[in-house]
C-alpha cells in the first residue's frame, strides 16, 4: 500500500530516474511521512501485536524503561547558579591576563538564559487563547444570527397560517405578502 | 575534589603562560557561547554540581592548551567531545568507587518490584550502563538525549552523517534496553 502510494506520487510528478537533489528530498519526505503513518508507536496494528506477543511486549517494556530513565534525568532541575559557579571556577585557573578581561567578569555573573523556544512558548499560549476566543466569538455570532433569522421566518409563517385560517387566504396574502417572507 | 582543582592549577602553572598565545579571548567567547549547553549536558551525565564544575574546568583547560594555545578548527565539536569524555571518565571513576564501597559494606538497597518506578534507581542504572557503552554509541546518546543537539549537529561534531548518527542512537538505545532488562531479571 505504501509503495503504491509512492509510485503514484512519483508518476504524478513525472520524476525521472536521474538524480536531482530536490526530487530526492521530496521522495525522502514522502517515504518518511508514509512510513511514519504506518509505523509509529501509536499505530493500532502495532499496539495489537504488542498486546499479544510476549517477546515484543518485553522489548517494548525495556525500551520504555530506558526512555523513562532518560526523561527522569532530563527533568532533574538545574541550579540557576551552576553556570556562574562553573565559569568562576574555570576562569580562576585560567591565565592571569584572561582573568582581568571585562568579559571574564561578565561570565562570572552570567545567568542562564531561556532558549528561543522557551521564550516563544510564553507568547504561544496567549496567542492560542486569543485565536480560540476569536473562533468561539465567530461561531457564536454566526450561530446566533442564523438562529435569529430562522426563528423570525418561522414566526412569520405561523402568523400567516393563522390569519389564513381565520380571515382567509386573500386577506392573509394582503397582510403578509408571500414574497416578503424568506423561504427557510 | 579540592585536590583535583589544586592539581589542575599546578598543571597550569607548570605548563607556563609563555606556551600559550597572548590573546586567548576566544576561550572566553567559547565559554560564553556554549557554556550553558555544556553545563546542562554535564549535569545530566554526572548529576552532581561539584563534578559538573570540575568537568567544565577540565574541558576549558584542555581547550586553552590545545596545540600550544591554538584555536581548534571547529571549537564546538572540540568542547563537546572533550566535555563528554571528561564526564564519562569521572562517571566511571565514581562507579568503580561505589562498587568498591558496596563490596566492603552490606548492601542496603533491596531489589523490589517497585524499583522500576524509582527515579533515582533508574537514573543511576542508566548512568552506569551509559558509561559501559562503546564510545561511538555513547557519544551519540549523550549528545542527542542529554545535550539535546540535532542529528545534523551531532554529525558535524562526530564527523559522521546525520543518518549514521540516527542508526547509532537506535543501536545504543537497544543495547541499553537489553542491559536494563537484564538488570530487572536479577
Amino acid at each position: 500500500m505504501i509503495t503504491s502510494k509512492i509510485k503514484k506520487n512519483i508518476s504524478m510528478n513525472n520524476i525521472s530516474h536521474r538524480g536531482n537533489p530536490n526530487q530526492c528530498k521530496r521522495i525522502r519526505n514522502w517515504l518518511y511521512s508514509a512510513l511514519s503513518r504506518h509505523v509509529n508507536p501509536e499505530a493500532a496494528w502495532l499496539q495489537n501485536h504488542i498486546a499479544n506477543c510476549p517477546r515484543c511486549r518485553k522489548r517494548f517494556i525495556s525500551h520504555s524503561r530506558v526512555n523513562l530513565a532518560l526523561s527522569f534525568i532530563k527533568s532533574q532541575p538545574l541550579n540557576l547558579s551552576l553556570l556562574r559557579r562553573a565559569n568562576e571556577q574555570t576562569i580562576n585557573v585560567l591565565k592571569h591576563s584572561l582573568r582581568e578581561v571585562p568579559k571574564a567578569d561578565k561570565l562570572r555573573q552570567i545567568k542562564p538564559e531561556p532558549t528561543l523556544m522557551e521564550k516563544w512558548s510564553r507568547h504561544i499560549q496567549p496567542v492560542g487563547n486569543l485565536a480560540a476566543c476569536a473562533a468561539v466569538l465567530l461561531l457564536m455570532k454566526t450561530g446566533i444570527f442564523s438562529s435569529m433569522d430562522g426563528f423570525q421566518t418561522r414566526g412569520q409563517k405561523v402568523i400567516r397560517q393563522y390569519y389564513a385560517k381565520q380571515v382567509g387566504e386573500d386577506l392573509a396574502e394582503e397582510i403578509f405578502p408571500s414574497d416578503s417572507i424568506p423561504s427557510s | 575534589m579540592l585536590d583535583k582543582a589544586v592539581s589542575c592549577r599546578t598543571l597550569w602553572d607548570f605548563i607556563g603562560s609563555e606556551t600559550i598565545s597572548e590573546d586567548q579571548r576566544w576561550v572566553l567567547s567559547t565559554m560564553h557561547r556554549y557554556g550553558q549547553e555544556l553545563v546542562t549536558m554535564l549535569w545530566r551525565i554526572l548529576g552532581n554540581e561539584q563534578d559538573v564544575c570540575d568537568a567544565y574546568q577540565d574541558t576549558f583547560l584542555q581547550l586553552a592548551h590545545y596545540e600550544g594555545g591554538r584555536k581548534p578548527d571547529y571549537v564546538k565539536a572540540y568542547v563537546f567531545r572533550v566535555a563528554n569524555n571528561v564526564a564519562i571518565t569521572m562517571l566511571r571513576r565514581k562507579i568503580a568507587e561505589r562498587k568498591r564501597l558496596s563490596n566492603s559494606t552490606v548492601r542496603t538497597i533491596e531489589h523490589s518490584p517497585f524499583k522500576e518506578l524509582d527515579s533515582k534507581y533508574l537514573q543511576q542504572a542508566l548512568r552506569d550502563y551509559l558509561a559501559q557503552l562503546p564510545e561511538y554509541l555513547r557519544n551519540v546518546v549523550t549528545l542527542r538525549d542529554l545535550a539535546e543537539l540535532s542529528y545534523a549537529d551531532i554529525g558535524k561534531i562526530l564527523g559522521i552523517s546525520a543518518g549514521t548518527a540516527r542508526v547509532y542512537r537506535c543501536k545504543a538505545i537497544q543495547l541499553l534496553a537489553v542491559w536494563m532488562g537484564r538488570e530487572d531479571l536479577k
